[in-house]
């Protein structure tokens, strides 16, 4: 079993509770959405410590509090104090041995993991389809800074995704881009355990890149930028690839602090910041998208009570969006309650999945609230796209 | 248990999405925070209402199935853990705090409200209970209360919560009546009293651990946030000196100069004594004055007050943030609890003679706190599970066993892998009191069975 290898981690757990917070539903989203104490780190542990000593075993059953866990990395943030117990990590290898042992796990997992595999991207759609949302858009092959989208900005932000590239090239950049050679990730392969392809994709993607002279790539999606810069180092058991990786948050600070757009246009509305996990608790990158939107004339930006490491999630961690989506959306529901009590018109984030859920919670509420990523303040703010995309009823055509 | 659908019978009181019995969901309320031996419950059920606690408690009368209760499922002593198959009350969702009293500086709230919960609403006021326990956001004050804690700030001055600081309880009793303690019980008089109405029954259930009732609401005294604190630190070469200290601090001076003071003696240094304190007050000039009284004390028997960065760091990032606490493997606690300030020469040996050095085990440090009249003392150690586990249950049985034939008066009693067999051991007047107590009000042992008095003891 996969588990195995976390032996040690599994028997540290001290049972102090810490992963579950003080209000005790407040800090985890499975826990908020679950209730049980199966749903908690300190659960998950006991849970795995039964298995490992043969009183429980993976069952069918099980699945909805091992694929229903968020991987928000709320509880890890937590356990960093008192045990160090990387609980992401034993998730991933319990679903792992989900799938090794043939026990049923959630179809929308299994088949979001077979779609990347088959047809390139989460949404099974054509190579044509994956890079419509770049249609106009002029990109310099070999550059050597890649611009890779992700499937999420791909299929389901393609305005967001083009305001985004033209903000980059705006700045200066010179971008690569796949086209219809793009192909996902990988993501979906370790989120759901499914990873008898796992290897020979990352080992693929990785000698064609090199081919093609990258040398960074640039993702928005925080997803794709850990699957770069963590997952397959650690697939391919190396330290370093051929080429490095920055999220966006970071490719527009850099933009701002060394003026490389001219903001002229003043942005006069309440703006509040939503700390996607991948790049927060994850990467600790808080600073670099605070940094950004504040630089922009006119914003009035207001923080949410919970932020930064003590952020909730959106609801669109670990697969849940897809695999119990009622779950995702109650989250989601809970998340939009922080961001109305900011009073903000603007919820601004920078992660595809997260804009995608809190969307969708917008709607689902009809609050006059529009999600942007950051780089479409930027983009209004230099004058690159109209303000109208500010408007909380705007609607975009993809 | 009785051939019967329990499932279903407590789906129809909390509805199913409330109630488990599968595998996977039990297994986690299996252990405690202690060594104890993993004990399964058969059901586990989330009550949200006093009146859902009654009907649960009705089922488990008629049918005889035993009931548990766990709060943040951190006791030290295998307290709530279930000693035969039975249902298992998870609490977690009673966590409301239910009102502020301001004006009479009082505070409501429901078992499984955390103290650091209760704590950061109370200070958005301006007030505190204060009298927190250690141990991160996962204590819960009903959990806290029902084992007669306490905890690391303001224990000189105000001991442990029963001490003075609870007011009233509401109990659902193993019948399922609903009562109120003090104050409370009488109708339109509000939650403002402890004593009165007669007897203290407040006091009953307090550290009672659960086997007189279900606690579903607790009112607290609190008290403005005091704006002034000093952190001091000096470390003595003499026991006998601590014991003066501590004197010094629960006499004359200790209600007004202190709010807290911990001991640690560290298992390779066995004859260094690292004295922290916490000094509370509302005015600069109060804490200038005490902190004054303590140092010139200190000079007067030649010691130093030392910088006190270690007192931080063991107040704030071991004591209340658990920071890297299990660094070195799981906690246990042994050899712990209430003894007087004189005595605590007797618990002081039986760790250095017996565990340090007869037994050689230098793991376990040996730390107290200054009560009022007397020490809440321990032993603890970090162990890893599994490789260790024997040799730590075995040791801890053989300390427990000495310091409890001693005048160390155990800190909770919880079941059989807890403390129960020295209390059972003791036949004592109390003891016969708190069966025929248990006996009238739970006839048929419902809750809590096998907790703090054996089975048979009570056919």
């Amino acid at each position: 079993m996969r588990i195995d290898e976390y032996k040690d981690m599994i028997y540290a757990c001290g049972r102090c509770n810490f992963c579950r917070g003080q209000e005790f539903n407040e800090r985890c989203p499975e826990v908020f959405t679950q209730y049980w104490e199966s749903s908690t780190a300190r659960g998950r542990m006991a849970i795995a410590r039964g298995i490992l000593e043969g009183k429980l075993k993976y069952s069918e059953d099980l699945a909805e509090r091992i694929f229903g866990c968020f991987m928000c990395a709320r509880c890890r943030e937590e356990c960093k104090k008192a045990a160090q117990i990387d609980v992401i990590a034993i998730t991933k290898a319990m679903r792992e041995d989900f799938v090794e042992q043939g026990i049923p796990i959630p179809v929308e997992g299994a088949q979001m993991a077979d779609s990347a595999y088959e047809s390139g991207n989460i949404f099974q759609e054509s190579a044509k389809a994956h890079s419509a949302w770049a249609s106009g858009l002029q990109f310099e092959s070999g550059s050597g800074i890649l611009f890779y989208p992700g499937c999420l900005a791909s299929h389901r932000f393609k305005e967001k995704t083009n305001i985004l590239v033209r903000v980059l090239q705006a700045a200066g950049y010179k971008l690569d881009f796949l086209g219809d050679d793009q192909k996902c990730c990988g993501t979906p392969f370790w989120i759901s355990g499914k990873m008898e392809h796992a290897t020979k994709w990352v080992q693929d993607y990785v000698d064609m890149l090199s081919e093609r002279g990258v040398k960074e790539i640039i993702t928005p999606c925080p997803s794709c930028f850990r699957a770069f810069d963590e997952e397959y180092p650690s697939i391919l058991g190396v330290e370093t690839l051929p080429f490095k990786v920055k999220h966006t948050s970071e490719v527009l600070e850099e933009i701002i602090e060394r003026g490389k757009l001219e903001l002229k246009n003043s942005i006069d509305v309440v703006v509040t910041y939503h700390d996607p996990c991948e790049i927060g608790r994850y990467k600790e990158i808080y600073e670099s998208p605070r940094k950004v939107i504040k630089a922009l004339p006119g914003i009035k930006f207001v923080e949410m009570d919970r932020v930064r490491a003590d952020a909730f999630c959106c609801g669109g961690g670990g697969g849940v969006k897809l695999m119990f989506s009622e779950h995702s959306e109650k989250v989601s529901a809970e998340r939009l309650v922080h961001v109305q009590a900011t009073d903000a018109e603007i919820l601004s984030t920078i992660c595809p999945a997260c804009e995608m859920n809190l969307t969708h919670a917008v709607y689902k509420a009809d609050a006059p609230i529009r999600v942007l990523d950051i780089a479409e303040l930027v983009a209004v703010s230099a004058g690159i796209v109209d303000e109208e995309i500010l408007d909380p009823y705007y609607i975009p055509d993809d | 248990m009785a051939d019967v659908d329990i499932t279903s019978l407590l789906s129809s009181i909390v509805g199913p999405e409330r109630v488990t019995d599968k595998d996977f969901d039990i297994i986690p309320y299996s252990r405690d925070l202690s060594p104890a031996r993993q004990k399964f419950p058969t059901h586990v059920v989330m009550p949200e209402t006093k009146e859902e606690i009654q009907e649960i408690l009705r089922i488990a009368n008629e049918h005889d199935i035993p009931v548990y209760i766990r709060g943040g499922g951190t006791s030290h002593w295998d307290a709530y853990l279930p000693q035969e198959p039975g249902i298992l009350l998870d609490m977690a969702r009673m966590n409301q705090i239910l009102d502020i009293d301001e004006r009479n500086l009082t505070v409501t709230v429901q078992p499984s409200c955390t103290f650091s919960k209760l704590d950061r609403e109370l200070r958005k006021q301006g007030l505190t209970y204060l009298c927190s326990e250690a141990g991160g956001p996962a204590m819960t004050v009903g959990g806290s209360v029902m084992k007669a804690g306490s905890g690391p700030h303001s224990t000189a001055k105000f001991g442990y919560h029963g001490d003075s600081d609870v007011i009233t309880l509401q109990m659902v009793l193993p019948n399922g009546d609903i009562v109120e303690t003090g104050s409370a019980a009488w109708p339109g008089a509000g939650k403002i009293k402890r004593q009165c109405l007669g007897p203290d029954l407040a006091g009953m259930f307090i550290g009672a651990e659960g086997v007189l009732g279900v606690c579903t609401e607790l009112t607290l005294r609190i008290r403005p946030v005091s704006n002034f604190k000093e952190r001091l630190l000096t470390m003595m070469s003499s026991l006998d000196d601590v014991i003066e200290f501590g004197h010094f601090i629960n006499r004359h001076v200790g209600d007004e100069y202190l709010q807290g003071i911990y001991l640690w003696v560290d298992p390779n240094e066995p004859d260094a004594f690292l004295v922290m304190m916490d000094v509370f007050g509302y005015e600069e000039e109060i804490i200038d004055h005490r902190k004054r009284r303590i140092l010139q004390w200190l000079k007067e028997h030649g010691y130093e007050s030392m910088d006190p960065a270690p007192a931080h760091d063991y107040f704030d990032r071991i004591l209340t943030g658990l920071t890297d606490i299990f660094a070195a493997g799981v906690w246990h606690f042994f050899g712990a609890g209430t003894i007087a300030i004189d005595k605590i020469r007797f618990l002081y040996k039986v760790w250095k003679e017996e565990l340090v050095e007869k037994r050689g085990y230098k793991k376990a440090g040996f730390g107290g706190q200054v009560v009022p009249r007397s020490w809440l003392a321990f032993m603890v150690t970090n162990y890893k599970e599994p490789e260790e586990w024997d040799e730590i249950i075995k040791l801890a049985n053989e300390i427990n066993e000495i310091c409890h034939e001693g005048p160390l008066v155990p800190y909770g009693i919880g079941g059989k892998d807890g403390l129960m067999p020295y209390l059972a051991s003791h036949d004592t007047g109390y003891y016969r009191l708190l069966k025929m107590l248990k006996k009238t009000l739970d006839p048929k042992n419902i809750l809590q069975r096998g907790i703090m008095i054996p089975k048979e003891e009570l056919q």
